[in-house]
């Protein structure tokens, strides 16, 4: 049902901007003035990770057979320590971190809650998986005042 | 006259300002406190200036001193999936049985399973029997939305229900079980039903909580002949005030809730659901949140009460750390104390505690759960 959804999407979008004509080139981009279609479809690339990381972060099965995780084994989800994202504190990253006892990264503390609370398989920091929930967490906390190094 | 009786002076003095207030009958003891911003007239709980002890309030209804307790939201999984929850459960019931004195009974507020397995709500019955005294139930949504309460009100009876106990009128309210029908034109499996229910964050379900028109009638009913003066401990699994709707951390007819306790002067609403240390006063009611055993939510981004003091910020790598249960005394007046698993209770200060560290966030709900069928079924 949700097999692929994600590549599709993504796919659908790089076809509307080589249709754009910007997508020939791959290192190239503000050579031309966005157009609104531009806009919507970058926007849209944006928003299936948002969607896929929300889906992750509230322990979808289906989402989580796709990214082929296992953010934890204890049935614990993300969200049930965070609903709405709440005190991921995505604007005061990159930070020292206490139970890590290290300067660290959101995608480091992500980590270290499927790991420990959630006992759970850590992910690649730079994995499709992990930029999904560092998509959600960041859009759900959009309008938050960067505070950086807060504890 | 010392630092301490002025004190006391002062919060009497505003407590007793012209217009209702609750009677005064619960004693703020280690664990419950009112905020100086009350004094100060401040809106918002950001102020840290913290009281240190409110018990001096004497108004002798009930006939005995007794002891009570409170356990809620336990959110037991098979112990095929996890045992955390279940070692806290059983931590709780032994020490509610261990209670000296002995506690006259338990409450269980809700949320006894998470999913509403009947293998959950099974586990919860069995591990119940530790506590040996006298118990009575009210259901939370975790408990409901999979078979519609059928397990839960076969094992723990049915809501509401009333008694009097040693001149105090107990009130048990179930507002769970009156949610909008989400699942039918969806065609929705219980297990998809439970699941979106299940999310506190979730959008499908929506105002789910709520006391509903039967229920307020009979709520009316049942305190008709009771004394406008005497005292009455309400218990329901979400409190009867608004908190926060998007999560529930209310229920949607609270007003009318309100109506019919107006003519009441000395009412008490024990709930759960919140997972967190609360404490509000709404018209001549008091409203005390309690404890989970299995994990504890974050405060709201909004709407959290002044009159809370907020529990500190707890250790997410200690499943043991910042749950509990909760210890009520009731006779000339009503105490509560937070029987959390950790040394304070209480923020000293914004950086230590759960809303004063959130000044700069600014939250959105979530997206994903209403583009059915793609997403919303938990494990």
């Amino acid at each position: 049902m949700r097999t692929g959804y994600a590549r599709v999407a993504l796919g659908g979008t790089l076809a509307l901007l080589m249709v754009a004509g910007i997508g020939g080139g791959a290192a190239l981009a503000h050579k031309e003035k966005h157009t609104a279609d531009q806009l919507k479809a970058f926007e849209d690339v944006f928003m299936e990770q948002v969607k896929l990381g929300d889906a992750l972060f509230h322990g979808d099965e289906a989402a989580e057979k796709q990214m082929g995780t296992q953010l934890s084994k204890t049935g614990m989800a993300c969200a049930m320590c965070h609903p709405f994202a709440s005190d991921t504190h995505p604007h005061e990253f990159p930070k020292f971190q206490e139970q890590m006892n290290k300067f660290a990264t959101l995608r480091d503390m992500i980590n270290w809650c499927i790991e420990k609370p959630n006992e759970g398989v850590a992910l690649g920091t730079d994995t499709d998986a992990m930029k999904a929930l560092e998509a959600y967490i960041t859009w759900s906390n959009k309008g938050s005042k960067l505070d950086a190094g807060r504890h | 006259m010392d630092e301490l009786q002025r004190t006391r002076s002062e919060m009497h003095r505003e407590l007793n300002r012209p217009g209702e207030r609750p009677a005064a009958s619960i004693g703020l003891t280690r664990r419950t406190f009112l905020h100086r911003s009350l004094l100060a007239g401040a809106a918002g709980a950001a102020t840290y200036g913290w009281f240190p002890l409110i018990n001096t309030l004497d108004v002798a209804h009930a006939q005995q001193t007794f002891s009570f307790a409170w356990v809620s939201d336990t959110h037991l999984y098979p112990k095929t999936v996890n045992t955390r929850f279940v070692d806290k459960a059983v931590r709780a019931f032994k020490e509610v049985q261990a209670m000296s004195p002995a506690a006259d009974f338990m409450i269980f507020g809700g949320d006894l399973a998470q999913l509403g397995d009947p293998v959950e709500l099974d586990l919860g019955n069995d591990i119940l029997k530790e506590v040996k005294i006298r118990k009575v139930f009210i259901p939370g949504e975790h408990d409901w939305y999979l078979d519609m309460g059928k397990k839960w009100e076969a094992l723990f009876g049915k809501s509401p229900w009333s008694f009097d106990h040693k001149g105090i009128r107990f009130i048990g309210l179930d507002t769970v079980s009156r949610g909008p029908d989400y699942w039918t034109a969806k065609k929705m499996t219980p297990k998809q039903r439970m699941g979106h229910m299940s999310a506190l964050d979730g959008s499908v379900a929506g105002a789910w909580a709520g006391v509903g028109q039967d229920q307020l009638k009979w709520l009316d009913q049942n305190l008709a002949s009771w004394k406008k003066d005497a005292p009455v401990i309400v218990f329901s699994h979400n409190p009867l005030y608004e908190y926060y709707p998007p999560w529930n951390f209310w229920v949607r007819d609270w007003r009318e809730v309100h109506e019919i306790l107006k003519p009441f002067g000395n009412v008490t609403n024990v709930h759960g659901h919140t997972h967190q240390v609360l404490y509000n006063e709404i018209g001549k009611m008091r409203s005390i949140g309690m404890l989970a055993t299995s994990w504890p939510w974050p405060y709201a981004p909004e709407g959290v009460p002044v009159l809370t003091r907020p529990m500190v910020r707890v250790d997410p790598g200690d499943h043991f750390d910042g749950v509990g249960w909760g210890r009520l005394t009731a006779g000339a007046k009503v105490e509560n104390e937070y029987m959390m698993w950790r040394k304070d209770v209480f923020a000293e200060a914004a950086h230590d505690s759960g809303t004063g560290d959130n000044g700069n966030q600014v939250l959105r709900p979530r997206i994903a759960d209403n583009e059915w069928p793609f997403y919303g079924a938990y494990k």
